[in-house]
């Protein structure tokens, strides 16, 4: 079952093409890796899926009920999270809290199982210690963590993530990995995620989207290798 | 207490609870927004507001009101427009508002412009009865409307992006936030005046941000700093036959400085330590 359809998307910065005739699609239970060279405007192509822009030609489609026909929920993590609204007066316990609103809670109490959810995310990613703290006191990597508790917290049906593991180490990193594809193949959850990491990623992801040069154009525009 | 004798002080201490309550709900949202100079675009924008009721001969109260809205739905607009330059749609409106405000009293002849100056200096000693309710009922609508929309206004706040993924409404709900402050402003204008609208709203939230570690608390600091100040501004000017306006500011003022320095002092005497 797709969870993400993309056809024919046409993107333009100003006049310019950037992005041109992009077809790809995700599906429920892969993990699905997007690469490039550097400025191959991967970011843009995930804003653009998700609406965040607005693309000049194609056709986006995100799914709305997952494979169980509940509606389906999204999480998305930026690149740079890491320097989010530094000033924002929030503690990291608000932060991943709010990660469970979107499981339709914006009008409601958090349950028992949504403090559980939010204690095993931080938990997970080593910040349960640091719960009380305000998340402008926290270091880029501290920040980079809560921003994957939160989309644990929200537990997902689809994951997209912008470069996640920036800064992480190499064991963190693969532990991550695992955790995604264990996420993807044994609870079905669709994982698009764009990496730099070609090497470690190769025994955990599914399959790899890339955006290659079009030869043709004028302009620097990318396109999917077919 | 001898000054709670007087009729019109009782009603100014209760507009001025109203508007501790108000002004730094709103306030917090639009510090951490990056919004902090919107109360004081859409005050300016008001007084357009007040000179074209004194030119149409209409309520200036209701005139204000149309002219503010529409001004923060342009703001919103334009916000969008021009988004990594979102000073620009603050310009845009400050000097636009105070043109035509000019024009209008201009074209009015003079007699709008002593009005004029009490809506610039604000009057809450002279506030009515009916200003008082009309307060009372945008408190208690404000409150309501925080304490329904908390969570999706803390998302919205944190991160548009993130609203919008988490499936918000992320335009409209800041037009409406937008609206809500512009109405806010457009009632407190006449209590407060349009040029300390600004630091009404915006001072209290600074402070309070100095001080909360978790949004909750930040907004209830916000909140409690806003009631001090306005309590303590309002007796000062009192007893000191000061204008009130200024004299809340001021106040508001010496606080942020006080917080400020204490943080400060505590900081160093943390690290010697």
């Amino acid at each position: 079952m797709h969870y993400i359809e993309v056809k024919d998307l046409t993107f333009y910065y100003d006049d310019e093409p950037v992005l041109e005739g992009v077809n790809y699609h995700v599906d429920a239970g892969e993990f699905v890796i997007l690469t490039g060279e550097n400025g191959a405007a991967k970011s843009t192509l995930v804003r653009s899926t998700l609406g965040l822009l607005k693309p000049a030609k194609g056709q986006v489609t995100i799914a709305q009920k997952n494979t169980e026909g509940k509606r389906l929920s999204v999480g998305y993590i930026p690149q740079q999270i890491a320097s989010f609204n530094v000033g924002f007066p929030s503690t990291v316990l608000e932060l991943v809290r709010s990660g469970r609103y979107p499981k339709n809670r914006w009008f409601k109490r958090l349950t028992q199982r949504d403090h559980d959810h939010v204690q095993k995310a931080l938990e997970a990613v080593g910040m349960w210690e640091m719960r009380h703290k305000r998340i402008g006191e926290l270091s880029g990597g501290q920040k980079q963590r809560i921003s994957l508790a939160r989309i644990f917290a929200t537990d997902p049906d689809l994951f997209i993530l912008d470069e996640p593991t920036t800064g992480m180490d190499e064991e963190s990193r693969n532990n991550f990995y695992r955790l995604l594809r264990h996420s993807a193949h044994q609870h079905g959850k669709a994982i698009l995620m764009i990496t730099h990491d070609h090497e470690d990623i190769k025994n955990y992801a599914d399959r790899q989207i890339r955006l290659v040069r079009k030869e043709d154009s004028q302009w620097r525009c990318f396109h999917m290798n077919s | 207490m001898e000054m709670l004798s007087y009729e019109f002080m009782r009603r100014a201490f209760l507009a001025a609870i109203f508007i501790a309550g108000i002004a730094p709900m709103l306030g917090v949202f639009l510090v951490i927004r990056r919004q902090s100079l919107m109360a004081d675009t859409l005050s300016h924008v008001s007084l357009a507001g007040v000179a074209l009721g004194f030119f149409l001969n209409l309520n200036p109260t209701i005139t204000t009101m149309l002219v503010v809205i529409l001004a923060a739905i342009v703001l919103e607009y334009l916000r969008m427009m021009y988004r990594s330059y979102s000073e620009i749609s603050i310009a845009i409106l400050m000097s636009g508002g105070l043109a035509l405000a000019l024009v209008l009293m201009n074209l009015s002849g003079g007699n709008s412009s002593t009005s004029i100056q009490s809506y610039l200096f604000g009057s809450i000693v002279t506030i009515t009865s009916d200003q008082v309710v009309f307060l009372g009922i945008l408190f208690v609508i404000t409150t309501v409307l925080f304490l329904l929309f908390k969570k999706l206004m803390y998302v919205l706040t944190f991160d548009e992006d993130t609203a919008h993924v988490d499936g918000l409404p992320v335009h409209w709900m800041s037009m409406m936030f937008n609206v809500l402050t512009g109405v806010a402003i457009a009632v407190m204008i006449p209590i407060a005046g349009a040029l300390l609208i600004s630091a009404i709203m915006v001072l209290p939230a600074a402070i309070s941000m100095r001080l909360g570690k978790s949004f909750n608390m930040v907004i209830l600091i916000s909140v409690i700093i806003g009631l001090v100040g306005m309590v303590t501004g309002l007796t000062s000017s009192y007893y000191l036959s000061t204008p009130p306006g200024a004299t809340i500011t001021l106040v508001f003022i010496t606080f942020f400085l006080v917080v400020n320095l204490i943080r400060r002092l505590i900081i160093m005497i943390q690290r010697k330590k």
